[in-house]
């Protein structure tokens, strides 16, 4: 399994059980770089100041909330480090609910959460009983310096962890005025016939993401066409032909190799692979 | 330096001392006496079928193939990695020795690591190589450049100590070879988590087709290549050239050809280190081009279960071959019968720039 974003412990009344989260779901969405169309070269994102005009170092960027227009209070790393915690490694247990109770609007992300080593007596000991009693526990948890509300409910003899929007995260719907709608038992008729007609269990294995599945295709057959577009590296222009981009490396290896001037010293690839053995 | 090659009589009683030797022997080997002991120290575990090889079988092994061996060593500075406990126990790596034995040539080179210089250990005679196996050096590793300008490289300079722009200017900073490291990260399903890719058929079948490809496309351009098996999974790829090209230089070359391996199959190959674009790919790896790294010598031994050797092949033979049919115990057998297929690598150096048709090369 992928690696545990978050470890802790659920507190419930005197007992602490171990835990590690794991995300439950991930997109499937295929990502694009941009590209200038021209040489297709990777674009990079430049955080840039318009008023010293030049691009800004992390060093020199802290956050800003705008409370007025153009009007702002800033915050830095040490502001939020104050910022009171409480759970911060604790899923702290404080209600017992009926799932129905929760309406699927409040559900925001599924994570699993899986006991740590020696404590997988308690963790069982609170599935069987939230199983028992048909309960879903509501508790707190602090996930990359956001306090969530989640729900804790069994699933399959293991515990999964729900976060939850907060009740002034959920919008308010727009307004609509549907009492002065009329319906005939003829139209309900018809309507319940046409639902009869599809009715089954929902099976999630039915459904497919048919726009990735074309997008892949595509993806595929450029590969397979070499409609392949280098992006160039900064120091070297595009080249197709092997004889031809030899000559240029050697070129200009002969000529003071101008282009390795601006080439750092330090090569990371380089660097990096110094522990491996061929 | 060229390496002082043993006779064939003289490593004939080298082994026949280690086969008449208890667990320690001081071996006479070409005017020198060597302290060999533990031998019977299993260094790759036996199996079911198969008893361990001990470092007996090691140094019987280093003898055997010194002939062929030490010519690939002379005069390049060496680094070794040492198995004491043998290939499942811990290794480390020696680059610098503190008291090398008076037979053993070192030479002392800056390191930009430690911004001193430090001795090197030259390995180009039968008692060091012995010296080396007796402290279960399993694998070799010897740089691309070498000390001696003579005959291709004669305007460069011979001191390698003081300063890195010293080095730079130097000899040292002018490899004998471009070198390509097709490395299959093509799983077999069996590893352990994190470990890496095993040896198996589909990956080196792709592994072969791909050093096919690099090879007929050199030729075509005029440019001989050479092959050999890594001794693990991959095969290495050696174009020796006239040493006018420096390291950064060579590296570029190398790039070049890497880049273009990787347009012609996006599918199969990759050039990058990153974990995630490395898996089912072959990783063309052009960044062993670089001063002080080097890949594992012609016929080291490797930390295979099997005791495998990297060894040089023919390039009619690559499509029979598998790395596994290398081992301690076949190469000494197939080195005496046909010779080693790298033999005289250094004389068929290239120059790049002339057979490229480069303007104004010289």
């Amino acid at each position: 399994m992928a690696r545990a974003i978050w470890s802790g412990s659920i507190a419930f009344g005197m007992v602490s059980i171990p835990v590690k989260l794991y995300g439950a779901t991930e997109s499937k969405d295929i990502s694009f770089h941009l590209l200038h169309a021209t040489c297709g070269t990777r674009l990079k994102q430049l955080r840039w100041c318009p008023t010293d005009e030049q691009e800004v170092p992390w060093s020199e960027i802290v956050r800003g909330y705008e409370y007025a227009k153009d009007q702002y209070v800033t915050l830095t790393d040490e502001d939020f480090e104050q910022l009171p915690l409480p759970s911060k490694h604790t899923i702290e247990l404080n209600a017992f609910v009926k799932e129905d109770e929760i309406d699927p609007v409040y559900y925001e992300r599924s994570y699993h959460l899986a006991p740590d080593e020696r404590a997988e007596k308690a963790y069982t000991l609170l599935i069987r009983t939230l199983e028992k009693k048909g309960l879903t526990a509501i508790a707190n948890i602090t996930i990359r310096r956001k306090e969530q509300l989640c729900a804790l409910r069994p699933k399959e003899g293991a515990l999964m962890l729900e976060t939850l929007y907060y009740p002034d995260e959920i919008r308010v719907r727009p307004e609509m005025d549907l009492e002065k709608v009329k319906i005939s038992d003829r139209e309900l008729e018809m309507a319940f016939a046409l639902i009869d007609l599809l009715r089954k269990p929902f099976d999630p294995e039915e459904y497919k993401d048919h726009y990735r599945e074309a997008l892949n295709q595509l993806i595929e057959a450029k590969l397979e066409g070499r409609e392949v577009v280098e992006s160039p590296a900064p120091k070297e222009s595009k080249v197709i032909d092997l004889a031809d981009a030899l000559r240029r490396s050697v070129e200009a290896a002969k000529k003071g190799q101008p282009k390795r001037a601006a080439r750092p010293k330090a090569r990371p690839a380089a660097r990096r692979r110094a522990r491996k053995v061929s | 330096m060229p390496a002082a090659i043993p006779a064939a009589g003289s490593v004939r009683d080298v082994v026949k001392q280690l086969d008449a030797a208890r667990d320690r022997v001081v071996l006479h080997a070409d005017g020198h006496d060597v302290t060999v002991s533990n031998l019977d120290k299993a260094l790759w575990p036996g199996t079911p079928t198969r008893r361990p090889f001990t470092k007996r079988h090691l140094l019987r092994y280093l003898a055997r193939v010194s002939r062929w061996m030490l010519p690939h060593l002379a005069d390049r500075p060496l680094f070794v990695t040492r198995f004491p406990g043998g290939i499942t126990g811990k290794s480390f790596y020696q680059k610098h020795w503190d008291d090398p034995p008076a037979f053993a040539r070192t030479v002392a080179i800056y390191s930009s690591h430690g911004e001193t210089d430090g001795e090197y250990l030259i390995c180009e005679n039968l008692p060091t190589l012995l010296w080396l196996g007796q402290m279960a050096s399993l694998e070799l590793h010897a740089w691309y450049s070498r000390t001696d300008p003579e005959p291709d490289a004669t305007a460069r300079g011979r001191r390698f100590t003081g300063s890195e722009a010293e080095l730079e200017r130097s000899v040292l900073n002018y490899p004998d070879f471009v070198v390509f490291d097709l490395d299959p990260y093509d799983y077999s399903g069996r590893e352990a988590r994190g470990a890496e890719p095993e040896l198996h058929r589909r990956a080196f079948t792709r592994t072969r087709r791909l050093a096919l490809q690099v090879r007929e496309q050199l030729e075509g351009l005029g440019l001989t290549t050479y092959v050999k098996t890594s001794g693990r999974t991959g095969l290495h790829l050696y174009l020796p050239i006239v040493r006018d090209l420096d390291f950064d230089a060579a590296r570029d070359v190398a790039e070049t050809i890497a880049k273009h391996a990787l347009r012609e199959r996006p599918r199969e190959v990759t050039i990058e280190w990153a974990v995630e674009r490395l898996r089912g790919k072959i990783f063309f790896d052009y960044n062993q081009n670089t001063r002080g790294k080097s890949l594992a010598v012609p016929y080291s031994t490797r930390r295979h279960p099997n005791a495998t050797v990297s060894t040089p092949v023919r390039w009619e033979e690559l499509e029979r071959i598998y790395p596994t049919d290398f081992t301690i115990r076949t190469v000494p057998d197939r080195l005496e019968a046909d010779g080693d297929p790298w033999d005289g690598i250094l004389s068929a150096k290239q120059d790049l720039g002339t057979i490229l048709g480069v303007g104004g090369a010289a």
